[in-house]
This record gives structure tokens, sequence and C-alpha cells, in this order.
């Protein structure tokens, strides 16, 4: 009936304040911050507020199963039950959006890529952790400015230093436009090489 | 027919021909979506809602009904709400389901012998009745 979702990568950070809304179109809450999964790549759920200037933390968040689908302008759900208690989402200490920021990327050959300073996304029928925004560091071409670091499907988002492979250099981006065709391209090297 | 063409339209009584109310807008309710209610000003009563069921005709010079009775006050929550003219659609974002706006409900088009509503008018689009999900306090929600 619907038809495919197109390829929509996100900024982590853009997330943050947008609204949850319901298919009824009743404003929930906004989306605090993205808890991720400690492995793998993939985001638990988020954590909430009320909306507005002076917003209050809620004591419930949203379970990534309950999230009937994440755009630009909002992120949506079927309705409020399917929100669950904050300390079920992430139960001890959690990988967490700010965690990975101001990590240091380093590939399996000892090189520094840069600072990380959003994380990408990739929001389709899961919503992926697709990919880093760096402040690139002098082993790459574009010292200073700000880049994008494909990662592959697997990967631990949280640690001292984040490690990729090294072929992940050959697919830096410096638009988030081009950068899903990046993505796609670097796993389907790093399969091949596996194989 | 549009919104903006059908409000400030009377509702007269047949059985009197007078002029019983004014049409100041319209309650859209999903699946499928229609017209379910008027909300009405100029009204003699304490209600200001007519249902669709009600009315008589939904004509090019007025809106007609058989008797005053049929302008009601809200019978429960949901009512209460379009009575307030928190459920009102026109100048409400529109979200699809997806989590993209498409920015607010300019004008609605529907049919006046049914009711139904055959689309949705946004600045750059007209979506189609069918694709009406949900209508809220916040947002006009739309299958993607």
């Amino acid at each position: 009936m619907t038809t495919p979702a197109p390829m929509l990568l996100l900024r982590a950070s853009e997330l943050a304040g947008r609204p949850v809304v319901t298919l009824g179109g009743e404003l929930v809450a906004e989306v605090k911050d993205i808890i991720f999964e400690r492995t793998g790549g993939r985001i638990a759920g988020f954590t909430l507020r009320n909306p507005g200037l002076f917003s209050r933390s809620r004591k419930d968040s949203l379970p990534w199963s309950g999230v009937h689908g994440v755009g630009r302008d909002a992120v949506m759900v079927s309705d409020e039950t399917v929100l669950i208690a904050a300390k079920e989402l992430a139960p001890r200490k959690q990988a967490h959006n700010a965690d990975v920021l101001e990590d240091r990327v380093l590939t399996d050959n000892g090189q520094d890529l840069g600072r990380v300073v959003d994380v990408v996304l990739h929001s389709g029928t899961s919503l992926d952790v697709v990919g880093y925004e760096v402040q690139a560091s002098e082993a790459l071409g574009t010292a200073g400015r700000r880049v994008f670091i494909p990662l592959p499907d697997t990967v631990a988002v949280s640690g001292e230093n984040l490690i990729v492979p090294a072929t992940a250099t050959e697919f830096v981006s410096e638009d988030l436009a081009g950068f899903g065709a990046a993505v796609g391209a670097f796993r389907a090297r790093l399969r091949e090489g596996a194989s | 027919m549009l919104f903006s063409q059908a409000r400030k339209r009377d509702v007269v009584n047949t059985t009197t021909a007078t002029r019983v109310a004014r049409v100041d807008g319209f309650v859209v309710l999903p699946g499928p979506a229609r017209v379910a209610l008027l909300r009405l000003g100029k009204v003699s009563g304490v209600g200001t809602l007519l249902s669709w069921e009600d009315l008589q005709g939904f004509g090019p010079d007025a809106v007609t009904v058989a008797s005053d009775t049929v302008i009601r006050p809200a019978r429960d929550a949901v009512e209460q709400r379009a009575e307030d003219g928190d459920l009102e659609i026109m100048g409400k974002r529109v979200l699809t389901e997806r989590g993209m706006e498409l920015g607010p409900v300019t004008d609605v088009d529907f049919d006046p012998e049914t009711g139904e509503v055959t689309s949705l008018i946004t600045k750059t689009d007209a979506i189609s009745g069918r694709r009406l999900v949900g209508l809220g306090g916040y947002a006009v929600v739309v299958s993607a």
C-alpha cells in the first residue's frame, strides 16, 4: 500500500527536540536524547521531555519498537501506550549520544581521522548508525573540515576510541547528500573482503 | 466545494424560513475522511455544533435544517475539543506517518452531497482525503 521510504539520513543531533506525535495527531513529548544499543550500531530508543521552553525530563521513554516512523520533522508513534519507563530502556550506564561525541576515530591501522562531532543515522525499518561526522584530522586531505566517515554495519558505538576499518577513508564524504551512496559502497567492499 | 467558499454560509431553518446560524468551521474525522460536524456562530442557544447527518442540505447559497433543535452542544470529549476549535483542520500542520512535514492545510475540498473530504490542500500539494490517518491538536497525519 505504501511506497518504500527513500534513503533518509539524519544527524543524531537533529533529533533532539523533535516532537513525538501520535498517528492521531497529538503531541506526546519531545525527544531529549538518543539511547544507542551497546553493540550493533542500532538505536534502543529515546528519552523524552515535555514540550516547551522550560521543559522537564520525563520518567517514561520511547523504545525503538514503539516507533512508527522517524522523519526530519517528527518521531511518529501509534499512540501513547508504546511508552515505557525510562529505566527499562536504559537499565544501566548505556552508550549515549553525548558519550560518542568528542571521541577519537582511529582506523584499524592506527590513523587518527579526527573527533566525532555528530552521529549519522539511517531511518528505514530500523534506525541505524551508519557513520560519524568528524572534524577531520591531518590524516585526511580535508583537515579541519567536517566530513562523514562510514561505519561497517556491526560496530560498537561507544569506547575510548572508535575503531573503523582503514578502507573507510576511501569512502569519506563531504556532504550528507552523497553520504548514503558512500555507506552502501563501503559496506559492499567490506562484504567482498570478508568472502 | 472548498471550506474557504463554504464558510460564513447561513444556516436556514426550512420550517420557519429563518436564518438560525452561520457556518464558522468544519470538524473533520478520519476513517473515512469526512465532515462530521459543522461549527456554528451567531446561534441563539448554547450549542454550536451541527452533525452532518442532521443537515437537510448543503447548498450553494445556504445550509438547511428542518429544525433548530439539531443545533446542540458537545456530547463527548472529542466533540468538546472540536467545539473549542482545538481540532480545527485549517492552518494545521500536515505530517506524514514517516515524520515529514508538508506544511499547513490551506483549504479542504469536500463533497457537499456526502460530506466526504476529497482532498487536503497545502501550498504545494493536494493530498487525497483517503490518506488521512488522524487529526489531533498538534497535526493532521497522512499516510506516506
